[in-house]
């Protein structure tokens, strides 16, 4: 599964939103996530990735953009060796 | 100069039901909400006993909410739920202003607590909930409660362990009566049926055994084989209002608050005193003008624990002397079990659903008369067509606070 279903999975879980809504430019003020919001979402993708995400490194504001924080955290924390799972 | 407060709206999430009519017919009718316990611990406890609520979150609120609110808040808000709607309030901004919310709460977030501890010790995680603080801050019921109706005015959290919610219910009566606020929300919430919880509890040695033949009579209030109390968990929240207003605008008038008194025992941290309780209950009649042989029900404390349970009995022939035989005097902690922090606004729940319905509740489990407890407890069934006018609410809690609240028929 793609980062960007993974991220799609956890959302549904957490939030009541559709799947529909969920597209890469949606902006996350557009589904009215506040900063509770995002750090109770930053907790479920680190648990999710099996990465840290450092406070200050996740300014993030659109999906896509969320994407692609991850799988940079993906690179730089998780082991080299490839994994089928972490294709984007 | 004293308003006069009206108690306008009800709501309740308890081990006998979650709402006033499913709870009133249950303990009328003497069924008991105790029960054997299912969770994965039990079989490590002594008696594996409580008082559980039924809730499915799901049916008040979304999927956010449920993992962001810790039961206990989940309890309090679906109380002011059915209090606010029942009430059928409706403010404009100047009016929010004038209306706050006042909670009794006893532990606060403990399944949050609970959880962080499991992860941290138990399981070496190195990061627990991210919202956990906001979970267990026992100030969040309150708070929520606040912010879902925009309730401007004061918000404040009680606890005083048993008495928490009965002294949240008083203190919001002295806010609308003294000037402060028009309209309050006032009750308290609990849920706290966790390991860790039960088995500090335990350790006490203030729980009730587990009758050997029914666990559901496990809370015998009064009886000479009592062996002490049974945890609880709910939440229950009252609207109260300024008499005229409420007349105004044709709200349900259930009662009229009448009287308060709130004192302490000063004397040891678990064991109560007869001075203590009696002057609440003394405090209270007066802060009412009325003389003691005025009361038609009372609502015990009526915890089941050996010392409570006798001097309430005290306390209560102290202050109305040979009247108190006359006086119908039951405890349904005998089947909603001690619910802590809810405690006092479940049990003055029950104390205006008497005035209501104009019935009474018993005390179940009452088989063996203890001659030190002599009063009429109405032993095992209740009472209908009884004539109520002026009802009373005893709430004598660990600590020594002591709450007394009484309410007439309007």
């Amino acid at each position: 599964m793609s980062t960007i279903e993974r991220l799609k999975k956890l959302f549904i879980n957490k939030f009541d939103f559709n799947v529909e809504e969920l597209k890469p430019e949606t902006t996350l003020e557009y589904l009215g996530l506040d900063s509770l919001d995002k750090i109770e979402f930053m907790f479920d993708i680190e648990n999710e990735f099996k990465i840290k995400i450092p406070d200050e490194q996740f300014k993030v504001t659109t999906i896509q953009e969320m994407v692609d924080a991850v799988d940079r955290f993906v690179s730089e924390q998780v082991s080299h060796s490839p994994s089928p799972a972490m294709s984007y | 100069m004293r308003r006069r407060v009206a108690v306008t709206g009800m709501g309740i999430i308890s081990p006998c039901g979650n709402n006033t009519s499913d709870f009133w017919a249950k303990i009328t009718a003497g069924k008991s909400g105790v029960r054997k316990i299912s969770s994965e611990y039990s079989n490590l406890l002594s008696a594996k006993i409580a008082a559980e609520v039924d809730f499915n979150p799901s049916d008040y609120f979304g999927k956010k909410q449920v993992s962001y609110l810790d039961r206990v808040n989940q309890f309090a808000l679906a109380a002011a739920s059915g209090a606010w709607k029942d009430a059928a309030l409706s403010l404009d901004a100047k009016e929010k202003e004038r209306s706050g919310v006042y909670m009794g709460v006893g532990l606060g977030g403990a399944n949050a607590i609970e959880d962080g501890y499991v992860r941290l010790f138990k399981q070496n995680e190195d990061r627990v909930k991210p919202l956990s603080v906001l979970m267990i801050m026992n100030n969040a019921s309150a708070s929520y409660i606040s912010i879902e109706y925009g309730l401007t005015g004061p918000c404040l959290t009680i606890s005083t362990a048993c008495a928490s919610s009965a002294n949240a219910i008083g203190e919001a009566f002295r806010q609308i009566r003294d000037g402060y606020a028009d309209v309050m929300l006032a009750g308290g919430a609990e849920s706290f049926l966790t390991y860790g919880v039960f088995r500090s509890w335990e350790a006490l040695r203030v729980l009730a055994a587990e009758d050997p033949e029914d666990p559901s009579k496990s809370c015998k209030p009064f009886s000479k084989n009592r062996s002490g109390l049974v945890l609880g968990e709910g939440a229950a929240v009252v609207v109260l209002e300024e008499m005229e207003r409420a007349v105004r605008r044709g709200a349900p008038l259930y009662a009229e608050i009448i009287g308060y008194g709130s004192t302490s025992d000063a004397f040891h941290i678990t064991k109560p005193s007869l001075e203590g309780q009696s002057r609440a209950i003394s405090e209270a009649l007066g802060d009412a003008r009325i003389s003691p042989n005025t009361v038609d029900y009372i609502n015990a404390h009526g915890t089941a624990t050996q010392w409570n349970d006798l001097l309430e009995t005290q306390a209560v022939k102290k202050v109305f002397g040979d009247d108190a035989y006359k006086i119908p005097i039951s405890s349904t902690k005998s089947m909603h079990g001690h619910t802590i922090g809810a405690a006092g606004a479940i049990e003055f729940i029950v104390s205006l659903l008497v005035l209501k319905n104009q019935a009474i509740p018993p005390t179940i489990n009452l088989d063996q008369p203890d001659p030190e407890c002599d009063l009429d407890y109405v032993p095992n069934i209740g009472r209908n067509g009884v004539r109520v006018n002026t009802v009373m609410s005893n709430s004598f809690a660990f600590g020594g606070t002591n709450a007394v609240l009484l309410a007439r028929k309007i």
